[in-house]
């Protein structure tokens, strides 16, 4: 399907720039003053349409060579969000998310799992990073209008200004500026991951009982509430020495693993600090080290996100995110234990 | 009696087997003598379908009903008509089709056992690949040779790299590997749910972990 697809990118690509409501990217003006705010007029626009839109559709993410797909239904009334996606693939299992307020479901063992969304599992990251901050490391430039799923988009080219950061690839609907496609690149411009729409509706009539009438229908389920405490990484007797450039904490938390998603045994909680430089993010794992559980330190790669696990000192350290490996390395070094 | 002793401790290696915690030489021991005793084989069936009743509730049942199912199977199979016979064949090919199906029934005993031992080299060879890791595979795969120091802690589904960081080397690409790291699968969730991922739409994490897992009940 993501192969037709970009074949079907190519073979429309460079077609006319066709400017979208204010939206419009004039790309190369010159002036940094200009670009900045035009790169975040079109965040901004995506960010929202994400929010307030009422739509319903299937996304196929393809990372690693392994391919999985998720019904989705978003829908917005007056000020409240509903949210459900399908897991498509593997187990059965429900998302529902009711503003802030997420159920996990498994309706095979029936458990579900409640959570507080802090409101910042979005991309682009911006409401937490700041959007001003992007265009400091990211250059935007609009590339075109492609059709995608069925729907006119327009291209957004992204390059990352240093090395800290992978590149992406955008494509926003035109009318809405909901994000129907994206591509993580690489170094060296290649596709690390990709996601899309493979098929969506947009502006639909809201459905909010997709997303209420299943959190009815809990009876007989085990409900499982992980405890999340917020902290500070120097309270819990850290520090990261050096700014990694761009990059700003906008989490903290302690958070049972064990326990919270399967039952083996009490076990510390994980210490994790979230960092994001307004479109990705990189999450810190810090945690007491445990022979039996951590024998050796190692980095993996899952289609764009990476992975870096070693120990420090008395704790085993876990720093993952969709960047370059350098910049989990350059995060591990900066971090220093100040107890 | 030692006939029964050694039989109970050649069913726990069995069993290990099933849980991949056999070294090579026993595992091959245990590979052998599923070949050569009937009895060994019916365990090796029930200790898999404990597996799978555990995976799926669905998955639960009889050995009669495969057994039922694949004669269904063959008695269609035998009434389809046959549609690469050659032209001058066609005439004494009509009359024997009968014959086909009694073929396909005395065949039958000798045929099970071999889709049997198809599924049983299926396990064998997964095991292989999960056992790299650790100190003694059974054999080795080149790939795997790659990564120098080989790596303990493996991967999720769609893992693409594993590689030591002491090495510090460009990560090694173990396209399609199927070796599960339940605790990395975890990071990832979490990362993903509460730190984000760049997919289009919507504004959370949850669609690429879809291999994310039920809590124990």
């Amino acid at each position: 399907m993501l192969l037709r697809l970009s074949a079907l990118m190519v073979s429309c690509a460079f077609v006319a720039f066709a400017p979208a409501s204010r939206a419009q990217g004039a790309g190369g003006s010159g002036d940094p003053l200009v670009e900045a705010r035009e790169t975040n007029t079109w965040l901004t626009r995506i960010n929202e349409a994400a929010n307030k839109r009422n739509f319903q559709g299937t996304v196929v993410v393809s990372a690693g060579g392994t391919v999985a797909s998720s019904r989705i239904a978003h829908f917005c009334e007056g000020r409240n969000q509903y949210e459900r996606i399908d897991s498509l693939e593997g187990q059965m299992r429900n998302v529902l998310r009711q503003n802030d307020l997420v159920h996990t479901v498994w309706p095979q063992s029936r458990v579900a799992m409640v959570e507080q969304r802090d409101g910042m599992s979005s991309f682009p990251g911006l409401l937490q990073a700041g959007a001003q901050h992007v265009a400091e490391f990211y250059e935007l430039k609009p590339m075109g209008v492609e059709r995608v799923a069925g729907h006119e988009a327009n291209v957004l080219q992204l390059r990352a200004k240093d090395a800290h950061r992978f590149g992406y690839r955008l494509w926003a609907e035109k009318t809405t500026g909901l994000l129907l496609r994206t591509e993580v690149l690489g170094e060296h411009a290649e596709v690390l991951e990709s996601s899309a729409f493979s098929d969506v509706s947009i502006n639909v009539k809201p459905q909010v009982e997709l997303v209420t009438q299943p959190l009815r229908k809990l009876d007989g389920y085990r409900i499982v509430r992980p405890p999340v405490t917020a902290t500070q990484l120097e309270a819990e007797g850290w520090t990261l020495k050096h700014d990694i450039p761009g990059f700003t904490m906008v989490s903290c938390v302690k958070r049972p693993f064990d326990g919270a998603l399967r039952v083996r045994g009490a076990a510390d909680p994980v210490l994790q600090a979230v960092y994001s430089d307004g479109l990705t993010f990189v999450s810190i794992f810090i945690e007491p080290f445990n022979a039996e559980r951590h024998q050796r330190a190692m980095s993996t790669v899952i289609g764009a996100t990476q992975t870096m696990m070693r120990r420090q000192g008395d704790f085993w350290v876990t720093v993952m995110g969709d960047v370059p490996t350098a910049t989990l390395r350059a995060f591990a070094a900066g971090l220093e234990r100040r107890k | 009696m030692s006939q029964s002793s050694e039989s109970s401790a050649s069913m726990e290696n069995l069993s290990a087997l099933v849980d991949g915690e056999l070294e090579s030489e026993a595992g091959a021991r245990a590979c052998g003598q599923w070949r050569d005793d009937a009895q060994a084989r019916a365990t090796w069936h029930a200790y898999a379908l404990i597996g799978d009743v555990l995976r799926s509730g669905d998955l639960a049942s009889t050995a009669e009903r495969d057994c039922s199912f694949l004669l269904r199977l063959r008695e269609q199979l035998a009434q389809e008509p046959v549609v690469l016979a050659p032209a001058e064949l066609a005439a004494p090919l009509l009359a024997p089709l009968p014959a086909v199906a009694a073929a396909g029934g005395s065949r039958r005993a000798w045929r099970t056992p071999v889709a049997v031992a198809a599924g049983f080299m299926v396990v064998a060879g997964a095991l292989v690949v999960t056992s790299v890791p650790g100190s003694l595979p059974f054999g080795s795969t080149p790939t795997v040779a790659q990564a120098g120091p080989a790596p303990v802690v493996a991967a999720a589904p769609g893992l693409q790299a594993v590689s030591t960081t002491q090495a510090e080397t460009a990560p090694v690409r173990l396209n399609g590997q199927l070796i599960r790291d339940a605790r990395l699968d975890e990071y990832l969730s979490v990362h993903k749910k509460f730190g984000g991922s760049s997919a289009p739409g919507v504004p959370s994490g949850f669609l690429r972990n879809a291999a994310a897992e039920a809590p124990a009940r």
